[in-house]
C-alpha cells in the first residue's frame, strides 16, 4: 500500500508571517511493516502551493491564524485555525467569514467577565450552532473507536464512519472518525426555560476507562424567559451514560471542524448535528 | 545560520514496525522561522554539500539496538497481569549540523500505558529495560481502592522525573533544581550547568522553532539518605498537575492509588537516571 502526502503550513500573527513549513513524504505499507521517507511528490507540492495562495487571502491581522494546505493521493484539504482571546475555531476558506464571526463574538463577549462565576446550576443545555456534534464526537464517536456501544435515544441517528487515517507519512494508520453527522428523526422538542445555550466549544476529551466526557465550553448564554446573559467558559463533565438526550429539532448544522488528537495524530473531523437539548 | 538534521528511526507501535528516514533544514529570517525537507530547498547542494554528505552513514544499528527494542516489545506485550493499552518503542539516530558544528545522537524511548479496571499507569523512559514496568504491572493487578497518601512516602525516580519541570518554579527552599552540564543544545552550543536565566536552546525537531529552556534538570538536596522502609510511589496514574500527583503506591505487599500533594521534600538520592520529560529530566528517588 502506497501513501504520499505534502503539507504546507503557515502561522500568521498580527497579519505577519511568523512560521512557514513544508513537509512531504511517502510510506509503503507491507503487512506489519511501514517504510517511510521524506520523498517529494512534485504534483502534491504544487497543489499545496496553489491552495496556500487561496488560504492567504483569508488572513486578517486581528486573529492568530494557522493555515494548512495538505495534498494526498486521494484528495486535498485546506484548513484555517483562527484564534482570538484564547478561543479558536477550525474552518475553511469557504466558511471562514461566518465561522470567524462565531469565535469573535464569543471572545469579545467573554472578555466582559474577568472573574470566573460559581458553578452553574444543573440546567438543561441547548446545543446551538451544531455544537452537539462535539458532544457526540466524544460520547459516541470515541466510545465507538474503543469498541464501546454508543448510548443514544432511538430518535438520534449518528452517522460516523471510521476509516484508516494517518496524520503524516511517519504515522501508523488508525481507524479514525472522518465526518460525524447526527440526525434526528421524530425527536421530541420543547424549549426548556431556564436553560444554558451552548454556542462554541473549545475542546473535548473522552476517557475510555471511566467513560467520562469532558468538554470545555467557550461560549454559552444563560437564558431565563426573555433575558439572556453570557456565561464565562466552563467545563461540562459527565459520564456518557448519564447524559440525558431530551430532544432535538431541525436538520444537522455544520459545526466548524474539530481537530481530533489521538495517539499524537491530529486530524480534522467534520461535525454536524441538529439543535439538541440535554440534561 | 542554517540548522540541518538527518535522522533514521525504527518505531514499534501496536504491532506495526515503522522505519522512517528523513532530513531537514531550518533557519530564521528576521522574525520568521522556516523549515523544510533538506532536498526540497537544495540545501544539500552547494558549498555545504560535502559536509552534509559526510553525515550520510548514520542508521539505527539493527543488530544491537533493534534487537534490544524488540526484546522490550516482546516483554511488554507478554505481560499477563495488566492490560497493555498502549506501547511505543522508538530507536533513532540523528546527525545535526549548525554553523561549523556537527554532532550526533542515539536515542531510545519506551512509552507504555498499562490499565487495570479504571486505573492507568503511564510509563515513559529512555531505555528498553522493562524490569520496572513488570513491577508496575504486578502492583497494578493487586491494586486496592484509593487511599489517602501515607504521610511519609518515597517517590521512585520515574515519578520524580515527571515532577521536575513543575518544581522549577515551585521547589521548596531546601532543594535546588539545576540544569546539568553535558551534551549539545539546539544551536550547537555546549549545555552548561545553570540554575536560572537558561542559556541553552531546546530544539526537539527541525520542524520546531528552538526556544531557550532548562535542559536535563536534576534536583539537589543536602539530605541524600532515604528510608527504604517507607511506602513508595512507583508509577504515575495521571499526568502531573502542578505539585499534585496521582500515583500507584506500593506498601509491602499492598498496592493502591493515592493523590499526593508535594509540599515538603525531606531527601533526594544522588543516584539519577535520565527520562524524556520536558527538555530532559534526571529522576532520583525522593522522600516526602
Amino acid at each position: 500500500m502506497h501513501f504520499a502526502i505534502a503539507t504546507r503550513d503557515e502561522l500568521w500573527l498580527r497579519g505577519r508571517l511568523i512560521e512557514q513549513r513544508l513537509s512531504h513524504g511517502e510510506a509503503f505499507h507491507d503487512g506489519e511493516t511501514i517504510v517511510a521517507t521524506d520523498a517529494r511528490n512534485d504534483a502534491l507540492v504544487a497543489q499545496c502551493d496553489a491552495a496556500m495562495d487561496e488560504l492567504r487571502r483569508c488572513v486578517i491581522p486581528e486573529l492568530r491564524m494557522r493555515l494548512v494546505a495538505e495534498a494526498r493521493l486521494d484528495g486535498m484539504t485546506s484548513t484555517i485555525t483562527a484564534s482570538v482571546g484564547g478561543h479558536s475555531i477550525v474552518t475553511t476558506p469557504e466558511h471562514f467569514e461566518r465561522d470567524v464571526q462565531l469565535v469573535w463574538s464569543a471572545a469579545t463577549a467573554v472578555a466582559a467577565f474577568p472573574h470566573r462565576e460559581p458553578a452553574l446550576p444543573s440546567l438543561p443545555l441547548l446545543w446551538q450552532n451544531g455544537t452537539a456534534a462535539v458532544l457526540l464526537h466524544e460520547a459516541a464517536g470515541h466510545a465507538e473507536e474503543h469498541g464501546q456501544t454508543p448510548i443514544l435515544p432511538p430518535w438520534l441517528i449518528v452517522d460516523n464512519p471510521l476509516t484508516l487515517r494517518r496524520a503524516t507519512f511517519r504515522d501508523v494508520p488508525l481507524p479514525r472518525m472522518t465526518n460525524l453527522v447526527a440526525r434526528q428523526r421524530g425527536a421530541p422538542f420543547e424549549l426548556p426555560n431556564p436553560r444554558v445555550e451552548v454556542l462554541l466549544v473549545d475542546s473535548g476529551h473522552y476517557e475510555p476507562l471511566t467513560e467520562v466526557v469532558t468538554l470545555r465550553i467557550a461560549a454559552a448564554d444563560l437564558v431565563e424567559g426573555d433575558a439572556s446573559r453570557r456565561l464565562p467558559p466552563f467545563d461540562f463533565v459527565r459520564h456518557r451514560g448519564a447524559i440525558a438526550f431530551l430532544g432535538a429539532t431541525g436538520d444537522p448544522l455544520r459545526y466548524p471542524g474539530v481537530i481530533c488528537s489521538r495517539e499524537g495524530q491530529e486530524l480534522v473531523v467534520g461535525s454536524h448535528a441538529p439543535v439538541m437539548v440535554t440534561a | 545560520m542554517i540548522y540541518r538534521k538527518r535522522g533514521h528511526t525504527i518505531r514499534w507501535e501496536h504491532g506495526t514496525r515503522i522505519e522512517v528516514t528523513e532530513s531537514g533544514v531550518a533557519y530564521e529570517e528576521g522574525e520568521r522561522f522556516i523549515c523544510e525537507p533538506a532536498h526540497a530547498s537544495g540545501m544539500e547542494c552547494g558549498d555545504r554539500s560535502h559536509r552534509f554528505d559526510s553525515l550520510r552513514s548514520g542508521s539505527v544499528p539493527r543488530e544491537s539496538g533493534g534487537s534490544a527494542a524488540e526484546k522490550a516489545v516482546t516483554a511488554v506485550t507478554a505481560l499477563q497481569t495488566a492490560v497493555v493499552e498502549r506501547w511505543i518503542a522508538v530507536e533513532g539516530i540523528a546527525e545535526h549540523e549548525y554553523g561549523e558544528r556537527t554532532w550526533s545522537e542515539h536515542t531510545q524511548r519506551l512509552h507504555v500505558a498499562l490499565t487495570h479496571k479504571r486505573e492507568r499507569a503511564l510509563i515513559d523512559q529512555a531505555s528498553f529495560d522493562t524490569t520496572h514496568i513488570q513491577r508496575i504491572a504486578a502492583a497494578l493487578a493487586r491494586c486496592e481502592p484509593e487511599r489517602e497518601a501515607p504521610p511519609r512516602l518515597r517517590l521512585a525516580e520515574n515519578v520524580t522525573a515527571a515532577l521536575l519541570p513543575t518544581l522549577l518554579e515551585l521547589a521548596p527552599p531546601n532543594v535546588r533544581v539545576i540544569q546539568t552540564a553535558g551534551g549539545i543544545d539546539g544551536k550547537g552550543e555546549d549545555i552548561v550547568e545553570a540554575a536560572k536565566e537558561w542559556p541553552n536552546w531546546y530544539r526537539p525537531s527541525y520542524r520546531i522553532r528552538p526556544v531557550k529552556a532548562p535542559l536535563n534538570l536534576r534536583l539537589e538536596c543536602e539530605v541524600t539518605e532515604l528510608d527504604p522502609s517507607r511506602p513508595i510511589a512507583i508509577a504515575l496514574l495521571a499526568p502531573v498537575t502542578g505539585l499534585t500527583l496521582r500515583v500507584l503506591v506500593e506498601d509491602g505487599a499492598r498496592a493502591y492509588p493515592a493523590t499526593v500533594r508535594v509540599t515538603r521534600i525531606d531527601a533526594v538520592s544522588n543516584e539519577r537516571t535520565w527520562y524524556p520529560y520536558g527538555a530532559g529530566s534526571f529522576g532520583a528517588e525522593m522522600m516526602l
